[in-house]
């Protein structure tokens, strides 16, 4: 939902009612979001993601400023990194909190800016109850939407095809942050990038591994605030480097 | 005489690095490899100082012209030696630190939360990660657990 259509964070603080005790169709769904210095929108996207799916942990990972606050005044489950980590090392710890739940069966990936929406988990949780696939994978470019912007969609398109992991699980997508990962999957996932080259780790996980993986199409909301939040594409080069070294470090 | 200052400053920075090195001798656990190697590059050092005309010779020998062009070659290789040393040894810290950190957090948020939300919130196994730094810190010291026991 576009930031503008919601009422500020104050008027969100209300008394949570306890995990579980709702009734949703959802109970084994738990949603996992890394969050960095996301005060300004956190507790909005939480509340809202929370109108569909009752279980959501945040990880905030060491932010500097007031997400904790924020994300206290929700009714999301809170862990916190006391020192900042990274976005992957913020999942892993996420899905390690989630898998601990009890009744919990998939595990959803979701940015903490606003740019994904619960509509395309619920279709993509739909495809693993069918158990059509392990994995299933949010991509921006099955369906031409022309929101991505053009340079963005030249870097990602590129990444997505000269990648032999992703060309072999014929992705087309391999940097979206929106995955719907089953219990199976999500108990072999092990996230040792703490940075941004998490996300070509777990394609490169799933492509050895065996899991059924597919990709849903998915619309990303690129607001001015996910827009400046996210990744410039120089970062590409840093992603390039700790992928390379990876195996050295181990 | 005409190299005296210079061959003076260059052994003193040799002498005062071993120096540093003996007295950090019984805290860094180097290997002993690493304390040889290193007691000879400082004993190189010296007599390189000492007497330039050798490292040229050794340089004609390897086919360069000049002892210092040698010495400058031989510490880029040290160079990136160390600066990929240095960077392998900065991530292996940072898993420590993720593993520790991830711990806290995690059994941290599993006890806020459940005061929080007032619900059951099933407590996070973190002891795999627990058990495995015990054991490592363990290994190389066998005498503590001894001492322990007695």
């Amino acid at each position: 939902m576009p930031a503008s259509d919601v009422p500020p964070i104050t008027e969100h603080a209300h008394v949570p009612h306890s995990a579980g005790a709702t009734v949703s169709q959802y109970d084994d769904v738990w949603l996992v979001i890394p969050a960095y210095n996301e005060g300004q929108v956190i507790a909005d996207v939480v509340e809202g993601a929370r109108e569909t799916f009752p279980n959501i942990v945040v990880v905030d990972d060491g932010s500097s400023d007031n997400s904790a606050e924020h994300i206290a005044t929700t009714g999301a489950h809170l862990v916190r990194h006391p020192v900042n980590l990274g976005q992957g090392a913020a999942l892993q710890t996420g899905l390690k909190y989630a898998l601990a739940q009890p009744g919990a069966r998939y595990f959803a990936t979701f940015d903490a800016d606003g740019q994904h929406q619960t509509h395309d988990v619920e279709k993509m949780v739909r495809v693993l109850r069918d158990d059509e696939a392990d994995v299933v994978l949010g991509s921006r470019f099955i369906e031409q939407n022309g929101q991505v912007p053009w340079i963005k969609r030249v870097v990602l398109r590129t990444a997505a095809t000269v990648s032999p992991t992703a060309r072999k699980l014929k992705l087309t997508d391999s940097h979206n942050g929106l995955r719907v990962l089953s219990r199976k999957a999500a108990e072999q996932l092990n996230i040792t990038m703490n940075g941004m080259a998490h996300a070509s780790e777990i394609v490169g996980f799933l492509a050895g591994s065996g899991l059924r993986v597919t990709e849903v199409p998915v619309d990303i909301l690129y607001t001015e605030y996910s827009r400046a939040k996210g990744q410039s594409l120089i970062n590409g080069v840093n992603i390039i480097f700790d992928i390379t070294m990876r195996e050295r470090s181990r | 005489m005409k190299y005296f200052w210079i061959q003076l400053l260059l052994i003193a920075g040799s002498v005062s690095m071993a120096l540093m090195f003996i007295r950090t001798w019984g805290q860094a656990k180097n290997r002993a490899w690493k304390r040889i190697a290193f007691s000879l590059f400082v004993i190189v050092n010296v007599y390189a100082v000492l007497r330039p005309t050798d490292v040229t010779w050794v340089a004609h020998q390897l086919g360069v012209g000049r002892g210092t062009d040698l010495v400058l070659y031989v510490m880029v290789l040290a160079m990136g030696f160390l600066t990929l040393n240095t960077f392998l040894r900065f991530r292996s810290l940072e898993k420590k630190i993720t593993d520790l950190a991830r711990t806290v957090a995690l059994s941290e948020g599993a006890r806020h939360n459940d005061a929080r939300l007032g619900a059951a919130v099933a407590p996070v196994v973190a002891e795999t990660v627990v058990a495995e730094a015990v054991v490592a810190e363990a290994k190389p010291e066998p005498a503590d657990s001894d001492s322990v026991k007695a």
